[in-house]
């Protein structure tokens, strides 16, 4: 594996000590440096779900992603329950979550970051299911008119994670070919297809009767 | 966009019941504009093509309509369909189910927040 003098390969192997949660992907990608930083950012991150962002230095305060679902800067429309007002509880008012250690590793990284990486990283933390949209598809399918909130932030960040894990295996798929630029359709469905071998992908247990 | 993963999605797609077909039959494009934003996050181009973007949701609408199917014949045995079901259904998914409790508690500790505040500001109002 080439050493670059990248600052974020310089703090992220300050952090290898303490592995976060980290998946099978996360392996399966160590070799793909080529790719650039900014790809391995998204796998690390990706796989630390307890990653806790208590980093003031984004001017744009970055929201603590509350159901992951919340629209970055439009107003709240379904404001009819227990609906928060909006991201804009400080995020210092909140504790600290998981270790210090942690926290502070993570602003060690975040403090070296590029732009590039900075603004894709705060796509990753701030983009999400609008909740709205999220909850009609959760009552077409259930067929029942009421879903709660927990559930719709629930399955949101399930649908997120999921997102990512499609992405992450299309980019290994695309360095395995080694193309490059946006990820096409065949991607996808190659890292689909290799989710289910894996049994990511939850499939009807039951045989469908009269195949 | 139909002959997208032709051969896992049809078989799901034939296999589900009504719901979910009257479901995939909205609009496209409901979940694009955050798969964009998602998507880059995740380490796709700046500007992921369409048809990955529609593709991507295809799959996502399929993901979420299996796993409620799911969830529901978790639920069913006792009766309503509950958050708790969806946990059940990730556990053997540890990133998953971390971030999900996660999210869980942070919901928690801002509606604290929030109630806290807001006997704060009557507070505020009575002594004036």
């Amino acid at each position: 594996m080439k050493k670059s003098k990248d600052p974020f390969e310089i703090a992220f192997e300050e952090q290898e000590e303490s592995p976060p949660e980290s998946p099978v992907g996360l392996d399966e990608n160590e070799p793909q440096t080529s790719a650039g930083p900014s790809v391995n950012l998204g796998e690390d991150f990706a796989a630390n779900p307890t990653v806790h962002t208590t980093d003031p230095s984004t001017s744009s305060a970055v929201p603590v992603a509350v159901g992951t679902s919340g629209p970055i800067a439009k107003p709240k429309e379904d404001d009819e329950e227990e609906e928060e007002e909006n991201m804009e509880v400080e995020l210092g008012k909140l504790p600290s979550r998981g270790d210090p250690d942690k926290t502070a590793k993570m602003q060690e990284i975040l403090a070296h970051f590029t732009t590039d990486q900075m603004s894709r990283y705060e796509s990753f933390r701030r983009s999400g299911f609008q909740k709205s949209n999220m909850k009609r598809l959760l009552s077409s399918i259930t067929g029942s008119a009421k879903i709660s909130i927990p559930m719709t932030i629930v399955v949101s960040g399930i649908a997120k994670m999921f997102v990512g894990e499609i992405v992450e295996t299309a980019k290994v798929v695309m360095s395995e070919r080694r193309e490059s630029g946006p990820i096409r359709p065949c991607h996808i469905r190659e890292a689909y297809r290799r989710l289910k071998v894996d049994g990511k992908i939850p499939k009807r247990s039951v045989p469908r009767l009269f195949r | 966009m139909s002959t997208a993963g032709a051969g896992p999605s049809s078989k799901v797609k034939t296999g589900s019941s009504q719901p979910s077909e009257a479901s995939l039959k909205r609009k496209r494009g409901m979940f694009q504009k955050d798969l964009h934003h998602m998507m880059y996050g995740f380490g796709d181009d700046a500007n992921p093509l369409p048809e990955t973007v529609a593709l991507v949701e295809d799959i996502v609408v399929d993901y979420v309509t299996e796993l409620v199917h799911k969830a529901q014949d978790v639920a069913t045995k006792r009766g309503k369909l509950l958050t708790e079901d969806f946990l059940f259904l990730i556990r053997k998914d540890l990133p998953k189910l971390n971030r999900c409790t996660e999210l869980l508690s942070m919901n928690e500790e801002l509606k604290q927040a929030r109630k806290a505040f807001e006997v704060d500001e009557e507070k505020l109002v009575s002594i004036d």
